[in-house]
């Protein structure tokens, strides 16, 4: 980055103050906003954490008035530095401190009522294993986009995958043999759309919507079918790994060596998915075909294959996220089980700007959210359960209404590519 | 060439006015066999709806397991599984088709003389109340279609308009001329406020509307569970998630109770038909449907010309909203005028996608697609739980596939390519 900006030191000096009105003022207002709330309600009242797996007996209550009113200020102060000046290359990290300052401050509050407990390994782990979902499903979004084809069907994969995965391993009586039959099922969904959208060059986005219908259809039929007889649809479930020793360790244990197989793999995922887009061969054709499809067919890219393989493989990939609704949460196969997670699934790949790491950091934010949402209301906050189930959909319509201006898609995305045409 | 060499034949026959009989026939049946065989657009709806039920029978065969089980003898004893298969398939269809357009049995005892003519009518009542809300929804996704725009989401609008005509349906006591146009009118209204959401979020920041949308959906679905909780609307008799009943004075009389009291088929099916073709003078006759086209066919050419592409954006979406918000209306003062629930608004909003891909956007189609998925529902619903409730779901998104995708028919049948190309439609990416 600092090679890029150095050329043109005249026009960009990231040492110089500037003003930034906008955001400093909402900052200045939020932390304020967050300071009088102190003030007016949370006096006496207090915030408990607790290490509920690893050290059962250890918790730490902390003052709510306090903290809040500390991250008030810091919020505040953060963006009062923006409204008086700041230098360019510390707004990022002022903007970071100002959203988390923010966002910890209302998890205090939230976790001050009388009888909740901020558990902090059962929440962190929770957070972590239902980001999956996202991450497979936004990785799968990733590579078909790189590759020029928009998948709006991640919620059929997901589908497909769920339904054949408890299926298979009820057959079987195997969960690998299950989680391989969701892979193929997801994988057999994406070879539709890539089929239509490179051979027949079939509009994607509505062959995506149509995908999801015909999924919903499809599984739901499947499972009225099948509910007639028995052993088809009972629910497996899926070990957990634990790793020795390390599992003992206080939050890291829990969160990172104590958790089923689906959250190794998609954590694997996300790296080995990064590797391969930015440091191989196959990657940056990939890319190439999806920026700019007619530069790479003249240098011998056959363009429209390498956009269907890569689309039938994404579907492993969302189909293996879709094993995760069942066999992951060792669940029974349900109609409409997924809820519009795929729909979810791409807007952590938009936040995460078509990029495996950024998708990483979307997906832990947006399981995060789900996982507090979750628990508050089983402890029973005075917000109605109905409110905290909406909040990944609503941060998903802020999200991608915040930045879809300001994050840019593969340059050929949904473009269907005709050699002919050039 | 074959196509070029007719039409230049025709006008050099006149001079043997005798054997012109003779050579229009033929000619005729050439050109009607050449139709059949070319991918245009009526072949196309009509070969998507033969490979569907096709493959609703493969999959009816496949998933039930008597006749499974036949087959794993097949080759011992072919004729049983084919018997079998035969058999189950042709039930189920006719379990369908009884259940949307005539029951045979009621014709068996109405020729007897034991039912009344009334009870002949009940499937086809049935059809036209599921096919009812599915005209506000197809519409609602078509006219966005002409924009260029995807509207995933009138089933949130559709349960918007659904509360919004219940609140003024059972909060007000007015006489019947002005508190049912009112209650219509509210049902419009706040499904159009929902369905400006994502039109107003794409203007402004270009977010996606199929994203936006289906978050809507999914806001719309739990709001409504909570909405149904609160004692403002919940039903003061029963315990169960039940909303208010709607004054006498909101309800949306029937058509044909007269005759019967069973057929439920009320006065929104007119609403309805006249919003559609309110739609068609809107597309074709009026300013504001030419800046809906005209921003759907190329939005900077539009823009070049002076329309504003981001209030045409709203206003549509607006406009779409509202329509589904009147399909809500209609539920929630026609059928479930008694209270609705959380299963009131079926999956209309979803059909409503694939009854404006079957019609193309357009409202006629619109209408006659309504009305064939209308049916499929009312089948579904009556012949379950013998034949899968998500039969009709599965068919019509199969039907749908094939007319998204008229090449993918034109290859499986080895159809030719009409002369004015596929006709598709599109909806634009990020």
């Amino acid at each position: 980055m600092a090679v890029d900006t150095a050329p043109a030191p005249a026009l960009v000096d990231d040492r110089a103050p500037a003003r930034h009105v906008k955001a400093g003022a909402a900052y200045a207002v939020l932390g304020l906003l967050l300071v009088l709330a102190a003030v007016a309600w949370l006096g006496g009242r207090t915030t408990t954490i607790a290490f509920d797996r690893t050290l059962t007996d250890a918790s730490w209550e902390a003052p709510t008035f306090g903290v809040v009113l500390g991250l008030g200020v810091l919020c505040a102060a953060a963006g009062a530095w923006m409204l008086v000046g700041l230098p360019q290359r510390r707004f990022k990290p002022a903007s970071a401190v100002a959203v988390t300052a923010f966002a910890l401050a209302l998890l205090f509050w939230a976790y001050s009522q009388e009888g909740t407990v901020f558990r902090a390994e059962s929440i962190l782990a929770g957070a972590l294993f239902l980001s999956m979902p996202y991450i497979f499903g936004a990785l799968s979004g990733v590579v078909c986009e790189r590759s020029g084809v928009i998948n709006i069907g991640i919620e059929a994969q997901f589908l497909m995958g769920a339904f054949t995965g408890v299926l298979t391993a009820n057959i079987t009586g195997n969960i690998y043999a299950g989680m391989a039959a969701a892979m193929v099922a997801g994988s057999l969904s994406t070879m539709l759309l890539a089929l239509l959208a490179t051979k027949y060059q079939v509009n994607q986005v509505v062959v995506g919507v149509i995908l999801n219908l015909l999924a919903l259809g499809f599984t739901s039929f499947m499972y009225d079918q099948l509910k007639k007889a028995d052993g088809f649809n009972d629910a497996f479930s899926v070990p957990v790994i634990s790793w020795g020793p390390l599992a003992d360790i206080p939050v890291l244990g829990p969160v990172l060596f104590q958790q089923k197989l689906f959250v190794y793999v998609g954590l694997l995922l996300v790296f080995v998915i990064w590797f391969l887009l930015y440091r191989t061969r196959w990657g940056l054709r990939t890319r190439a075909v999806g920026e700019h499809p007619a530069a790479a067919d003249s240098m011998g890219v056959n363009v429209n294959r390498l956009r269907y393989w890569n689309v039938t493989a994404a579907g492993l990939i969302a189909g293996f996220g879709g094993a995760w609704f069942t066999l992951g949460n060792s669940l029974a196969f349900n109609k409409n089980m997924t809820a519009g997670l795929g729909f979810v699934a791409l807007a952590v790949m938009i936040v995460g700007r078509w990029n495996p790491l950024g998708v990483l950091a979307g997906a832990l934010i947006f399981g995060f959210t789900t996982q507090i949402a979750r628990d508050l209301s089983a402890a029973g906050s005075g917000v109605p359960g109905e409110f905290l189930q909406m909040l990944p959909y609503a941060v998903t319509l802020v999200v991608v209404a915040g930045l879809i201006g300001k994050a840019k898609a593969p340059a050929a995305d949904g473009v269907p590519y005709n050699p002919g045409d050039k | 060439m074959s196509d070029s060499t007719a039409t230049t034949e025709a006008p050099a026959e006149p001079p043997a006015p005798d054997t012109e009989g003779d050579e229009a026939k033929p000619n005729f049946i050439r050109l009607f066999g050449r139709y059949l065989t070319e991918a245009n657009s009526v072949m196309v709806t009509i070969y998507s709806l033969v490979l569907a039920f096709l493959i609703g029978a493969i999959l009816l065969i496949v998933s039930d397991e008597y006749t499974r089980s036949t087959f794993s003898y097949f080759f011992a004893r072919p004729q049983d599984a084919w018997y079998a298969s035969r058999d189950l398939v042709a039930e189920s269809y006719t379990a369908l088709f009884e259940g949307a357009i005539l029951n045979f049995n009621t014709l068996a005892s109405y020729q007897a003389g034991d039912a009344e003519f009334g009870n002949l009518l009940r499937p086809i009542s049935e059809t036209l109340t599921y096919a009812t809300p599915l005209i506000f929804t197809g519409l609602a996704v078509g006219l966005a279609f002409r924009a260029g725009l995807f509207n995933i989401g009138a089933q949130g609008q559709l349960i918007f308009g659904m509360m919004g005509a219940l609140i003024v349906g059972f909060t007000l006591d007015l006489p019947i001329w002005l508190h049912l146009p009112l209650a219509i009118i509210a049902g419009g209204l706040a499904g159009g406020l929902l369905g400006a959401v994502p039109g107003v979020l794409k203007a402004a920041t270009g977010a996606h509307e199929v994203i936006s949308s289906i978050m809507l959906n999914n806001i719309a679905a739990l709001f409504l569970v909570w909405a149904l909780g609160t004692a403002f609307l919940h039903s003061e008799t029963q315990s169960d998630l039940v909303s208010k009943p709607v004054e006498e004075s909101a309800v949306l009389p029937t058509l044909l109770s007269s005759l019967n009291p069973s057929l439920r088929v009320n006065l929104a099916l007119i609403i309805g038909f006249a919003a559609a073709v309110f739609t068609w003078w809107l597309l074709s006759k009026s300013t504001f449907g030419f800046r809906i086209r005209a921003v759907g066919f190329n939005e900077h050419a539009a823009a070049t010309a002076g329309m504003r592409i981001g209030s045409t954006y709203t206003t549509t979406m607006a406009a779409a909203g509202a329509f589904a918000g009147l399909g809500g209306a209609a539920l929630a003062l026609g059928v479930a005028n008694g209270g609705i629930t959380t299963n009131t608004a079926l999956d209309y909003g979803f059909s409503g996608i694939t009854v404006a891909l079957l019609g193309r956007a357009n409202p006629g189609g619109i209408v006659a697609s309504a009305l064939l998925f209308g049916a499929l529902k009312a089948g579904a619903l009556s012949a379950q739980p013998d034949v899968p409730v998500d039969i009709s779901t599965l068919l019509q998104a199969t039907i749908v596939l094939f007319i998204a995708a008229p090449a993918l028919v034109k290859a499986i049948l080895h159809l030719r390519t009409p002369r004015g190309g596929l006709v598709t439609l599109e909806a634009k990416g990020w």
